[in-house]
């Protein structure tokens, strides 16, 4: 009885490295597609987000593609659906000086926890987006395994009413971390998944602000492909 | 005779409509009202500062993308529309609180009330009500008060009302004196500066709906649109940012309904 224990841990451990070590450019077994490749459909434009409401998002090359429209305003792109339990696959390929990010069980006006999206630093850290959040980690380990002007594969589980989160890139785990508590506004447990692109510029120069413009270089895009989801209980 | 009157008298002050009516109104149940006279405003100028070459520090751009940024931010301007405002209205000079909305609803969905905020909730407004909720609201608001036209304001009336005659944008530094925004919840009303018409709240504490239709575009159309998806949202919450906590943004339906909120307007007869 315990050999067949251990033979079937040996199976599932087995299951989870080959997982992990899923060739980029393939939706690992056991996820759901959430982008058909071809349009956006199940998706929407967050129309109350400060990032900016009219993004030029759109599909290219089977890609989900995220530029500024008009110059110096983004966006944020949701899934009509909200998810509560899950881990997310997508594979993003970003250019450098361009901030985003993916957001995790975000609100309407993209309020969440969020992976940032941004070279040459930061990408693969958790962060708050209109959210002070608990607990902030660093990707420390990113450079060991990132392929620089290539796609990358994030995977990202986030359960539990206190969220416990964790994130692997190509296969390589990067952080796991359970936050003290529940950080949104009105609690929530459940989200959309999103994908942010950071504003730039303001309306006028009357507004008198701090420049953005390092967070966007112009003409500047990150895309997205093979987005996927596995609900967990 | 009062200054202002000898003021008229000597025709320094050429605002004669303006002295014969109130200038502010309470009704029945305690809301208050603005009086907006008519006028102009520019609404949809765009134009988007980008940097230049030497006067941005920590950009690793090349000169091709100074230039890129020169000719996006050139291509996307606008020097928008004039919009007439041709009649007078009252706006409220708050939002609609909690207690107003049970006053005349006998009911409150707010998120934040109880023990989700410190203090009495009353006067918080009111939140997590959809575009058609306050249609229901303003149909028993009309029968409550008699002989009065209550509505939502149009998004002109709005952005008229909360400009409060500035022809540019709002400067950051004055949003952040008078927009409740990076706060957990709601706050009571009228915490914050007023604008120079004496409205509280235009920007930040909960989103505006008003009247109009969404054309999913940066600013509105000069003649608003008749149809849409959604209703246009206006003026940021307190879970927005400095970035969009301006009378300029145009936004839209359903935002996060727990920070979606509404102000009344009530037309001069």
């Amino acid at each position: 009885m315990l050999f067949k224990k251990k033979g079937v841990l040996a199976v599932l451990l087995g299951g989870l490295a080959s997982l992990a070590q899923a060739q980029v450019g393939s939706i690992p077994a056991g996820f759901t597609p959430i982008f058909n490749g071809k349009n956006l459909k199940g998706w929407h434009l967050s129309r109350t987000t400060h990032q900016g409401t009219t993004g030029n998002f759109h599909v290219e090359d089977g890609a989900i593609t995220l530029q500024q429209h008009p110059y110096g305003q983004g966006g944020v792109l949701l899934t009509d659906r909200k998810y509560k339990n899950f881990e997310l696959y997508l594979e993003a390929k970003i250019d450098s000086f361009c901030n985003g990010g993916i957001f995790l069980r975000s609100t309407e006006s993209g309020q969440a926890y969020q992976v940032e999206l941004m070279l040459p630093q930061g990408t693969g850290n958790l962060l708050g987006e209109m959210l002070p959040i608990s607990q902030s980690v660093q990707a420390t380990n990113l450079a060991k395994v990132w392929k620089p002007g290539d796609w990358n594969a994030f995977r990202i589980r986030m359960e539990g009413e206190v969220p416990h989160l964790t994130l692997w890139v190509n296969g390589e785990q990067m952080w796991d971390v359970t936050q003290p508590k529940n950080d949104f506004t009105a609690g929530a447990t459940e989200g959309m998944i999103g994908l942010q692109l950071h504003w730039s510029a303001v309306y006028s120069p009357a507004a008198r602000a701090f420049s953005m413009a390092g967070s966007w270089k112009p003409g500047g895009a990150h895309r997205f492909r093979n987005v996927a989801i596995r609900e967990l209980k | 005779m009062k200054s202002s009157n000898w003021l008229v008298g000597l025709g320094l002050l050429p605002v004669l409509p303006m002295l014969a009516q109130t200038p502010t109104f309470t009704n029945s149940i305690g809301m208050e009202f603005v009086r907006i006279e008519p006028g102009r405003m520019v609404v949809g100028r765009f134009q988007p500062p980008h940097p230049k070459r030497g006067e941005a520090r920590g950009l690793a751009w090349t000169d091709a993308d100074y230039q890129l940024a020169e000719k996006l931010a050139t291509r996307d301007a606008s020097p928008g529309f004039p919009v007439t405002i041709a009649r007078s209205y009252y706006i409220g000079k708050f939002e609609v609180t909690q207690a107003q909305w049970k006053r005349v609803m006998g009911s409150n969905s707010s998120v934040f009330q109880g023990e989700k905020v410190s203090g009495n909730a009353d006067q918080h407004p009111v939140e997590n009500v959809t575009w058609a909720d306050v249609q229901v609201f303003l149909k028993k608001l009309n029968r409550l008060e008699k002989g009065r036209t209550y509505r939502l304001p149009t998004e002109f009336e709005w952005e008229y009302a909360a400009r409060a005659g500035a022809d540019d944008d709002i400067a950051w530094a004055e949003i952040r004196q008078m927009a409740q925004l990076g706060t957990r919840t709601t706050n009571p009303v009228g915490q914050k500066k007023p604008n120079a018409w004496g409205l509280y709240d235009t920007l930040g504490n909960v989103w505006e709906w008003v009247q109009d239709f969404y054309n999913e575009k940066l600013f509105a159309n000069p003649v608003p649109t008749r149809s849409g998806k959604q209703h246009v949202l206006k003026g940021a919450s307190f879970v927005g940012d400095v970035k969009n906590a301006t009378y300029l943004t145009h936004a839209a339906g359903p935002g996060n309904g727990w920070d979606v909120g509404f102000r009344v307007v009530m037309e001069t007869n």
